[in-house]
């Protein structure tokens, strides 16, 4: 193995796949793309394994070597050619949920196809029965927006103009979703240029040697990392509070870690049979969950490949919540349940991790999304939008504060650009006291935003979670704090749930409800759960949060014992 | 899975009962390494086995 031409060409490629992120981020349309960065681009090898990937989005990570075999397994290489582009978001075969659109275009070199740029991006608006793909209350796939099986978007580099009519006849921002789709092909195009300069530079047998040495080298680290775990069986079980449909029933995302040598395997055995409502995961997302919570919990500096995959094996039975079965529907199974699935995983190996693992999380997107008609351009608008929470606390710090869930790595859209951007106003945007749970080490909190409707008329979705059940502590670690969604109609002082103010099933899990000018909504997002004893924790530690606001003087004397002047 | 006839649609899905991986049904490796037992479809000998493990484990609580 040449250690040094290895290394030079793995930061070479995943340079080149930051690269691909923003061109990505600066030629789409979407807020969800330019702002919350909900994308990842990445390089696939010709059997469809991952060779490099930029650090964006962790669930596309993930998902991103099935997404590229499954297509495979249709699309045989020998009817790839070159400027072909191939366009996928089948959640029922490799894809993580309808909007998560996956791109890739093969790289040639002397006529041999060497392997594949990808970008896989969430298309804000995807059509079905609600604006912005998130119908809180969908009940089979055909309701969530258009599905794409593997097609070529672009054949030998010209566009095939049947599939982009189709595509875009089926959603309610066409001009926005081109623009989109545009940048992600643009991403892709930069892919294949480069890497095939990079081949040009080195060689096609220098970089196919290096690229099997570096998946190996990948695979070597994490098998050591993981031969330092104490083998055996660590098992726990996290509930989804409802699906949307049947607002009494919670649902097990039952988890059995096994560790074995440098090979871990998770099953999911025992966990709910797949729900009614949209809170399904694909097997992508299964598996996806699964390489996430290893990542987190082993070094960092692995270069992140299909080779630290290996190890790593799931058993997700079908028909269940991390396994769903066609046409039951799955939008919220990768933003909502696959944080769960790494909480519960992170929460099995706590007691055999206790420095690298942590409380629950907020463990939701909030996922709020919405539509209408813009009153000054008669033009349809839809957004996708994301919030942030808090995290666990660990062993050795607190949470995070208002940071997306574990499975986002994205950004919130500012105030400023929401504002510009979409008929709101947001009147606040603060820090929830409190929503920490108490420890040792705090959990981090969420936060509150609230908005102003300006527009004759918004409809608005929802599929959040954390309205019932609050993020749990670890090590006498105490809860989080819960989330809410409320409404105050226009001419009105008190504030409603959604299931009071518009007679839905579900307070966290609801679509297409019409929010009024002058209607306020307010988004409370879930906290962390704290890790250890609260009264373990410093005294500067709770005078800081007092002082800060974190921590209000009323819970500093109950949890922590500690009089604020 | 099972595509139609005109290869257009799919006509069923299959997935391996322990693991939930698709089986394609005309793929030559998924054909090789899949095995039925107790009536299902599991992908591989290691999916059964692992079934098998699993039932004695909960047995033996």
């Amino acid at each position: 193995m040449d250690i040094v031409t290895m290394n030079i060409l793995e930061s070479t490629m995943v340079s080149l796949c930051r690269e691909m992120g923003i061109v990505l981020m600066k030629t789409s349309y979407s807020t969800i793309f330019n702002e919350a960065l909900d994308f990842t681009c990445g390089l696939a090898d010709m059997n469809g394994d991952m060779i490099a990937v930029a650090d964006y989005c962790p669930a596309q990570i993930g998902g991103m070597p099935l997404l590229v075999k499954s297509c495979l397994k249709e699309i045989p290489i020998r009817e790839i050619e070159e400027g072909d582009v191939i366009l996928h978001n089948d959640p029922y075969r490799g894809g993580l949920h309808t909007p998560e659109h996956t791109f890739f275009k093969p790289i040639f070199v002397e006529g041999e196809i060497m392997g594949f740029a990808v970008a896989i991006g969430h298309i804000a608006e995807v059509g079905g029965m609600a604006p912005g793909g998130f119908c809180g209350e969908a009940t089979e796939i055909f309701q969530e927006g258009l599905r794409v099986p593997p097609v070529k978007i672009k054949k030998r580099g010209q566009d095939n103009i049947e599939v982009w009519k189709l595509l875009l006849a089926n959603v309610r921002t066409p001009r926005v979703n081109y623009g989109d789709l545009r940048a992600l092909i643009a991403a892709v195009d930069l892919g294949e240029k480069q890497m095939t300069n990079i081949y040009r530079k080195y060689g096609k047998e220098k970089i196919r040697e290096t690229v099997e040495d570096l998946l190996l080298y990948s695979e070597r680290r994490m098998r050591a990392e993981l031969e330092a775990i104490p083998d055996g069986i660590y098992p726990f079980t996290d509930y989804v509070e409802s699906d949307g449909i049947d607002p009494d029933r919670k649902y097990a995302i039952n988890v059995e870690v096994h560790k074995r040598g440098g090979d871990i395997i998770v099953d999911y055995a025992g966990s709910s049979p797949q729900a009614a409502g949209p809170i399904n995961a694909t097997l992508g997302v299964a598996t996806s969950a699964a390489y996430n919570a290893v990542l987190h919990m082993t070094d960092p500096s692995i270069p992140r490949n299909s080779g630290c995959f290996r190890p790593i094996r799931v058993m997700a039975p079908p028909g269940t919540i991390v396994n769903v079965d066609f046409p039951a529907p799955e939008v919220g199974g990768n933003t909502e349940t696959h944080p769960r699935i790494v909480g519960a995983i992170l929460g099995a190996m706590s007691k055999a991790l206790p420095d690298r693992t942590m409380a629950a999380e907020g463990a939701t997107h909030c996922n709020f999304v919405f539509g209408g008609v813009e009153a000054d351009t008669g033009e349809f608008f839809a957004c996708y939008d994301l919030e942030a929470v808090g995290w666990g606390g660990r062993s050795f710090a607190d949470g995070n504060d208002g940071v997306d869930s574990i499975n986002g790595n994205c950004r919130i859209t500012p105030v400023e650009v929401y504002e510009t951007r979409f008929p709101w106003r947001i009147e606040s945007l603060a820090f929830n006291t409190d929503a920490g749970g108490a420890g040792k080490f705090r959990g981090g909190v969420g936060y509150t935003k609230q908005m102003l409707c300006l527009n004759d008329q918004i409809i608005c979705s929802q599929m959040t979670d954390r309205h019932l059940f609050a993020p749990w502590g670890l090590e006498g670690g105490k809860e989080g704090g819960l989330g809410a969604t409320l409404v105050q109609k226009a001419g009105r002082d008190d504030w409603q749930t959604m299931r009071e103010a518009y007679n839905k099933a579900s307070t966290s899990r609801y679509s297409n409800v019409a929010i009024k000018y002058g209607d306020r909504v307010r988004l409370v997002t879930p906290g962390g759960g704290g890790y250890g004893d609260p009264s373990e924790r410093s005294r500067e530690a709770v005078a800081e949060d007092v002082r800060e606001g974190y921590v209000s003087a009323g819970s500093a004397r109950k949890f922590y014992g500690y009089e604020a002047n | 899975m099972k595509f139609s006839q005109t290869g257009l649609y799919i006509e069923s899905y299959s997935k391996c009962a322990n693991c939930g991986v698709l089986i394609y049904e005309g793929d030559a490796e998924d054909a090789r390494r899949m095995k039925r037992d107790d009536g299902k479809l599991y992908c591989s000998q290691e999916c059964v086995d692992w079934k098998n493990d699993r039932e004695k484990r909960k047995a033996a609580k």
